[in-house]
């Protein structure tokens, strides 16, 4: 007896010999049975167990399967292949129980016609022979070129039919045809064998040829949506997920293409993923997403793979960010550390919003403040410093790619900075500083967010900047083909090349001071193959209306910063999440692809939500973030959530960056570095653009200023860092300066250990434990002989500590 | 006393700003911008299998800076016109039907251990190194910082094989006109993977700068009694790395694999008399000198542990005096190239280390008023040797007057693809990250099918 759910459930549900427990099998949505069409017709089935906890989990590999009739074959991992027409009934068994599909097979009496596009391209995708390191790059392989990844199918079937004569592909004996002879490497091959010779994608290959290379409707009958099944699962860890596929082509037609898709996850340290679309959950807890593309195609399954803990003790929720955060620790069983204690919260806020060290002074008074409010008080107080807005500038202007060249071009990277300083310090809404800079025209001098235009020269670079800074997407691939992982065309990477074909560069003061302005004109970009003038259209947007007078730059702003654009302000809280929580909620930061979900969507949608109706307020959402207490969890892991790394239950280590760590080496050696034609006592996070040498930022992996990425800054440990921080003329030059604080300790008459707590409160704002003082001050003692030096080795030693190099 | 360069005046360039390494009898391990990072330290350490006598594949890559004459090294036009064929003769070489420019019969008697090409193609007239260290022109991909050289991929694909050692050294020292002496760029990889010169800025980190090494081991103890925070809690492996750094530099500080290896005092003088010397140095001006010992140095380097050495090996840029440019680069090539592969095989190493000598371009077919050939990019020549290719062998020609390739002609970055090939990569599927997070490929073409 079969009993029946709502198709809408997408799932078919079985009896079962136990009343609690059940198994089902996953069917797309108006599926009541399994109908293969023709021969090359396959099913890849999904079964599913739940158990009397009513916990589902994946038994599709464990089952024990049945077709009878015997119509078609299923083998051991669920996979189905038909052999007859008929109807028949598939008996799934798993764990003492068990359920029945109807199947049927149709069309085997009937020679189906092989569609290149929709069956012969797969294969290519598939077997990687399209990939841009063999047939797929630019210049073809051996002779023989496919597009990118089947994106110009028509293209494809031209050069295999009709290219070399048609020596490719022999109608009359299709087992000769190069293409098949050099795909089992019988003839050889440079990139070996890739086929077996009676696999299913060889007998497709095979029977297309011998049916004399039809091209198949498939210009008509195009994909139009492919559906995974399941979408979205908690899976426990160690386990396995078998994946399926549909596609559903124009025609209303649907096929099971699970093995010819193509699988990526995007945390491997979480799950892997085979061809055939088998998941395997690893030992880790947290939040992953498997992508599948096929043809221009995505979809996404989504695993929560908890720890299980019970998680009942929370900090205080002070606000969404807590409530968000807490209620996936909650769901996951991951129990948060706690708070952080003062000295440590007071370090990590001030490394993370002004970019220094708190001084001594701000560290006493801040542990010593009774005041229940002097957490959010010191926050509101490090925003409005100054030093807020030269750190933030100094992020900015590194993406935004303030890069000197020549000597002149510093008014106008000096100009850029120092505006970007003053946004941030008023607190500029974002929208209006993303305005103003897309939207500059005239001069360096009038309008410094022209430097930007004068360094981002090409179109291409300043659709693909502004995508990537301000929208999260990356455009790039797009350029010269379908977007691989994504939806983006090259139509729309063109579409928003149309928003930047007005803006012209025009001969200014000085050739590094050129002007730009936007001509008046039809906005339009020629689409690269077609030819077709495209129209400025936002990504998933209706085409801009536009008469020749406007300038197309601020519709593509108006578009961005509409409070239903799905890109504009998801992007920035993502990189200011990251900024402060070290992992993107998506990570990478500016990657925010549709396969590429984030770790926790309640948190995104909330601090995208709350940035929009501030009318976004830059200073706000920091407030948002840093008075939470997810951000003052303590680093130090419990005795379960050692292993979290992307769920945010304790704070994640960062190590100092290049600028901030040169800054609190000097602020706690007392020192000082000169940047070359900088006056004294400009910090490293003060430089306002490129051009300044220093071995120690550019081996601390300070970026070029060459991308809009933030990648491009270096986090990554390396020796000649340590060897330098251990072990160079610079470091020591600091410790034994005579202004410096080995000096003045030398030279002080205070007690040491008094001396060795102010050193303590300066490096890492909490006075040293005594077993601290003891160490030091023996070191100190023993050493009477050469006193000075034993500071200059305590300095030393304190800023090699990790507690020093990382805000934790 | 130890000084890297060994003998006092046997020196290439520039000993003074060296003599920092000069350190009493503590000799010190050495680094610039290495290439070390935490991932490629693991991994360099859990090597443990190793294969052949060497252990590990590695490249030296001879750059004649300036671009010699095609038509004056491996194949002399006898059939040319005088105004085109020059002053020089061919020899016979110990493989039958190959003869090559009378000015390298050392070479010519090894014909069996190497393979010349004759027919370089793809080359732009550019005088830099760029296209010689990665098979890519200088503005490809120059926006995220251009295209790695095959030094830096290795580095950032394989890591160090001794951490002491890096992965990828350029030797020369910087000339006049920068690009001849660039050792390959680290490009969109950043400049962790970028060479270390042992005249670049990280070199001075080596030495202990005032301190005594007790004094190290005292500030080491008191780090280790002061340093207390979990590493454990920093899950991207950041700290963890810094800790592990911190102790393997400190290491290194008392290590002298790097330095032994650049001090040609430690060599067999015997060995050292069969390098020859490149001096005196003529034709030089802006351009690399023909130091013989550099070569000499490569081997040194590749034995501790380098897998790319890279060097700028004379000026070849004969607009003037081509002929006798030739006779006197060409002597001194002759005998450290020769040396080298002799030294290598006799080290039983040949099959591990390719050996590459060439430059950015030809010269022109035509002779002109001042005896010299100009710059020709149509066609370029290569000479190679080791890494296991099927020695023996003169690949592809070019036509009566030497203008272009007539036969097989050999894209720069097959080439390239050859020597990635011979350490082991396989460029058809190998792809490093560029910072858009796009795969790219290190060079896309195959390797020279009859060499491999």
């Amino acid at each position: 007896m079969l009993r029946w759910i709502s198709p809408a459930s997408w799932m078919l549900l079985c009896i079962t010999a136990l009343p609690a427990a059940e198994l089902t099998v996953s069917l797309p949505a108006n599926y009541s049975a399994i109908t293969l069409r023709g021969s090359d017709a396959r099913w890849q089935l999904v079964v599913n167990f739940k158990d009397d906890q009513q916990q589902v989990v994946d038994a599709t590999q464990r089952a024990v399967y049945r077709i009878e009739p015997a119509i078609a074959e299923i083998d051991a991992t669920g996979y189905i292949k038909p052999l007859a027409n008929g109807q028949a009934v598939l008996t799934v068994e798993s764990t003492g129980t068990n359920c029945q599909v109807p199947v049927e097979v149709v069309g085997m009496d009937q020679t189906q016609p092989v569609d290149f596009h929709n069956q012969v391209v797969p294969i290519f995708t598939k077997l990687g022979c399209n990939g841009g390191g063999c047939h797929g790059k630019a210049a073809g392989q051996a002779g023989f070129k496919l597009s990118l990844l089947g994106f110009e199918a028509d293209d494809d079937y031209e050069r295999l039919v009709s290219e070399t004569r048609g020596r490719r592909l022999f109608p009359a004996m299709p087992d000769q045809s190069l293409l098949l002879l050099k795909a089992i490497n019988e003839s050889p091959h440079g990139g070996g064998q890739r086929l077996e010779k009676d696999s299913h994608e060889y007998r497709v290959l095979r029977r297309w040829i011998a049916s004399g290379m039809p091209l198949g409707n498939g210009k008509e009958r195009i994909v139009s949506k492919i559906d995974m099944l399941p979408t979205a699962r908690q899976v426990q860890r160690g386990s396995t997920q078998q994946l399926s596929i549909v596609a559903t082509y124009s025609d209303g037609s649907t096929e099971d293409i699970t093995r010819t898709a193509q699988y990526e996850s995007n945390n491997t340290d979480l799950a892997g993923v085979d061809e055939r679309g088998f998941v395997q959950i690893r030992d880790q807890s947290g939040d992953v997403a498997v992508m599948a593309r096929y043809q221009s195609k995505v979809a996404v399954f989504r695993a929560s793979i908890p720890l299980g803990v019970q998680t009942d003790s929370f900090p205080p929720t002070r606000n969404f960010v807590d409530q968000a955060v807490f209620a996936k620790l909650k769901t996951l069983g991951i129990p948060p550390s706690n708070l952080c204690d003062d000295s440590t919260f007071i370090r990590r806020v001030t490394l993370d919003i002004a970019g220094r060290l708190p001084t001594p002074q701000e560290s006493l008074t801040y542990l010593n403040s009774t005041d229940a409010n002097k957490a959010d008080a010191l926050v509101d107080r490090l925003l409005a410093s100054e030093d807020y807005a030269d750190y933030f500038a100094r992020k900015w202007v590194l993406i935004l790619r303030n890069k000197r060249d020549s000597a002149g071009e510093q008014f106008g990277s000096f100009a850029f900075h120092d505006w970007l300083k003053q946004s941030f310090h008023t607190n500029k809404s974002y929208d209006m500083l993303v305005r103003e800079l897309l939207t500059a025209s005239g001069s360096i001098e009038s309008n410094p967010p022209v430097a930007w235009w004068r360094e981002v020269a090409e179109t291409e670079s300043r659709v693909e900047d502004t995508a990537q800074l301000f929208l999260g997407q990356r455009l790039q691939c797009a350029r010269c083909h379908h977007h691989p992982f994504e939806k983006w065309s090259q139509t729309d990477y063109y579409q928003m090349a149309a928003f930047f074909s007005t803006v012209t560069r025009k001969e200014g003061a000085t050739p590094e001071n050129p002007v730009f302005v936007s001509r008046v004109s039809a906005a339009s970009a020629a689409h690269p193959k077609s030819g077709a003038r495209l129209k400025p259209t936002g990504l998933d947007a209706p085409p801009a209306t536009l008469t020749p007078a406007d300038d197309p730059r601020h519709e593509l702003v108006d578009w961005m910063v509409d409070p239903n654009n799905a890109f504009f302000a998801r992007s920035l809280v993502n990189r200011y999440w990251k900024h402060f929580l070290a992992t993107g909620i998506v990570e990478p930061e500016d990657d925010l692809r549709v396969t590429n979900p984030a770790s926790n969507q309640e948190l995104m949608d909330g601090l995208a939500q709350n940035f929009v109706d501030s009318n976004y307020d830059l200073k706000q959402l920091i407030r948002t973030i840093c008075t939470s207490s997810v951000y003052r969890l303590s680093s130090q892991a419990n005795e379960h959530n050692l292993g979290d790394a992307s769920s945010y239950s304790r704070y994640y280590p960062k190590r100092l960056q290049a600028e901030v760590l040169l800054d609190a080496v000097d602020q706690t050696v007392m020192t000082g570095t000169t940047f070359d034609s900088m006056p004294q006592g400009i910090r490293a996070v003060q430089l306002p653009d490129t051009g300044f040498s220093s071995y120690f930022l550019d081996v601390f992996g300070r970026p070029a200023g060459t991308t809009a990425c933030e990648c491009e800054r270096m986090n990554e440990a390396t020796l000649a860092q340590s060897l330098h921080l251990l072990n160079s003329k610079e470091i020591q030059a600091k410790l034994i300066h005579d202004a410096g604080r080995a000096a003045a300790m030398n030279a002080s008459s205070q007690p040491i250990p008094e001396l060795i707590n102010e050193l303590y409160l300066s490096a890492f704002s909490r006075p040293a434990k005594a077993s601290e003082l003891e160490t030091a001050g023996k070191y100190i003692s023993d050493r009477s002989a050469n006193k000075r030096q034993a500071f200059e080795d305590v300095v030393w030693a304190i800023i090699n500590s990790k507690e020093f190099l990382f805000n934790h | 006393m130890l000084t890297i360069y060994g003998k006092s005046g046997r020196y290439c360039d520039g000993i003074s700003r060296r003599s920092f390494l000069t350190v009493g009898g503590l000799s010190l391990g050495a680094f610039g911008f290495a290439d070390l990072s935490l991932a490629n330290l693991l991994r360099a350490e859990s090597k443990t299998a190793r294969q052949g006598k060497l252990g590990h594949k590695a490249v030296i890559n001879v750059f004649l800076a300036g671009g010699p004459p095609h038509q004056d090294m491996w194949e002399i036009k006898t059939e040319a016109p005088s105004e085109v064929r020059g002053e020089f003769r061919p020899i016979p070489t110990n493989v039958a039907g190959i003869q090559i420019c009378e000015v390298f019969p050392k070479l010519a008697s090894m014909m069996d251990k190497a393979a010349i090409i004759r027919s370089v193609v793809g080359l732009k007239d550019r005088h830099d190194s760029f296209q010689c260290m990665s098979g890519w022109l200088s503005n490809d991909l120059r926006i995220l910082g251009g295209r790695p050289s095959i030094g830096s991929a290795l580095a950032k694909l394989y890591g160090p094989v001794d951490p002491a050692v890096p992965a990828f050294v350029g030797l020369s020292g910087k000339t006049q006109h920068g690009p001849w002496s660039d050792p390959g760029i680290s490009g969109f990889l950043g400049t962790t993977y970028s060479a270390f010169r042992p005249d670049g800025p990280g070199m001075e980190n080596m030495k202990l700068n005032d301190i005594s090494l007790d004094r190290l081991q005292d500030r080491r103890q008191l780090l280790t009694s002061i340093d207390n925070l979990r590493r454990d809690i920093d899950k991207s492996g950041t700290m963890n790395g810094m800790d592990a750094f911190g102790q393997r530099a400190l290491d290194v500080l008392t290590s002298s694999k790097l330095v032994d290896a650049l001090d040609l005092s430690k060599e067999d003088p015997k060995i050292v008399e069969m390098y020859g010397d490149g001096k005196p140095y003529k034709y030089q001006y802006d351009g690399a000198p023909t130091c013989n010992d550099h070569l000499l140095i490569a081997r040194r380097l590749v034995e501790a542990g380098a897998r790319c050495v890279s060097l700028s090996f004379g000026r070849w840029d004969s607009h003037g005096a081509n002929f006798d440019l030739v006779r006197d680069h060409g002597a001194k090539l002759d005998q450290c190239l020769s040396a080298l592969i002799q030294d290598l095989d006799q080290r039983g190493i040949l099959d591990d280390v390719t050996v590459i000598a060439w430059g950015e371009f030809g010269r022109t077919p035509k002779i002109n008023a001042g005896a010299g050939r100009d710059h020709w990019a149509p066609v370029s020549c290569a000479f190679l040797a080791g890494g296991g290719i099927r020695a023996g062998q003169a690949i592809g020609a070019t036509n009566r007057l030497g203008e272009y390739a007539t036969e097989r002609p050999v894209d720069v970055q097959e080439v390239l693809a050859t020597l990635y090939h011979n350490l082991g990569v396989d460029t058809a599927t190998t792809t490093v990250t560029d910072p858009t997070g796009r795969p790219q490929y290190l060079v896309e073409a195959n390797p020279i099918a009859e060499l491999i």
